[in-house]
């Protein structure tokens, strides 16, 4: 335990979070940028959620809307994560004691063992399924949990402005 | 005036339940309301972004302009009625911390501007599915309008953000 408060006080005393702390504007602006790419993330990938549950677009390929919307998600996704690390950078030791970071950090990190097992095992059939209206089971699912995983971080990334 | 209503509103029966912060669920109702506010943005952002983008020819080209506003259209009403609601809850919860707020007031405007662009998408392709491919003016036309639209979004995004930081209350 003492190492990790060594380690977040040691990123908390780098001079990029001190002048982070310090400015009057710098927090809000790299919120700013922040909320904005997070947004962008949950917009897309809560499309191709919602093509694979057959809610949306069911006439258009399932490949297709991947290919459309995942460029998106991972650009804004690096972004977020950059400008998320940064404000992080400037008070780790406060957000390692509020619990919603803590459940907004495992959030993500489910949401990326459910796209590592979607993309390595249930897409490698989608050539039989790519253009049924509701694709099968193992896809809905995987949408499903997605869009639960995601809202569940955007959600706990509004409350820890509360705590 | 504004100010006036302002005052008026913050002595409100209907502010004095929304600030009634000692019991619970009274409390639970902001941060619940700021939640749904914040993932409806995430859908008008992404479906407004989709149909600019494909008016300025950068991306969706796999659909005419008219299928994407007719599958996007109602995601985008959808979600500023919610907006709306949600919105409307958090001012008269807060009046003073919104209506004289510069971030608000910022925000309102922009919003204005981008829903008389999208009202204005929805008519005309209502009426000729390629009113914008006509003419080169046409083409250049949409151009702009994409391009004030983005720009704008991303403007009520940080404006609505910085709201937080912006309150004027409170010296």
């Amino acid at each position: 335990m003492d190492t990790v408060i060594g380690i977040l006080q040691w990123i908390n005393d780098q001079p990029l979070a001190d002048n982070i702390r310090g400015s009057y504007w710098m927090f809000p602006a790299i919120e700013t940028i922040h909320v904005i790419a997070i947004v962008i993330v949950l917009g897309s990938i809560t499309r191709l959620d919602m093509r694979l549950m057959g809610l949306v677009w069911r006439n258009r390929p399932v490949t297709e809307v991947s290919e459309e919307m995942l460029p998106w998600t991972w650009t804004s996704f690096v972004v977020a994560t950059v400008f998320g690390l940064l404000l992080w950078s400037s008070k780790p030791i406060d957000y390692f004691q509020i619990a919603f970071f803590d459940v907004k950090m495992i959030l993500i990190l489910l949401a990326g063992v459910n796209m590592l097992l979607f993309q390595f095992v249930t897409f490698k059939t989608v050539a039989q399924w790519d253009r049924d209206p509701l694709p099968p089971p193992p896809a809905r699912f995987a949408g499903a949990l997605s869009m639960v995983f995601w809202l569940g971080v955007v959600i706990c990334g509004r409350l820890i402005g509360f705590v | 005036m504004l100010e006036g209503f302002t005052e008026w509103l913050s002595l409100s029966r209907t502010t004095a339940i929304f600030s009634d912060t000692t019991s619970f669920w009274t409390w639970l109702i902001i941060p619940i309301s700021q939640c749904v506010h914040i993932i409806c943005v995430a859908i008008v952002m992404i479906s407004v972004g989709m149909l600019n983008l494909r008016l300025l020819g950068i991306g969706g080209m796999r659909q005419s302009f008219a299928e994407l506003a007719r599958d996007l259209m109602p995601w985008i009403w959808g979600a500023l009625t919610l907006l709306f609601i949600t919105g409307t809850i958090q001012t008269v919860a807060e009046p003073g911390r919104e209506l004289l707020n510069v971030g608000f007031r910022t925000k309102m405007v922009l919003l204005a501007a981008t829903v008389a662009i999208t009202l204005v998408y929805e008519r005309t392709v209502k009426k000729d599915p390629h009113y914008w491919e006509h003419s080169p003016e046409r083409r250049k036309m949409a151009q702009v309008l994409a391009t004030l639209s983005l720009v704008f979004w991303i403007g009520i995004a940080a404006a609505g953000r910085l709201i937080a930081y912006l309150d004027v209350r409170h010296g």
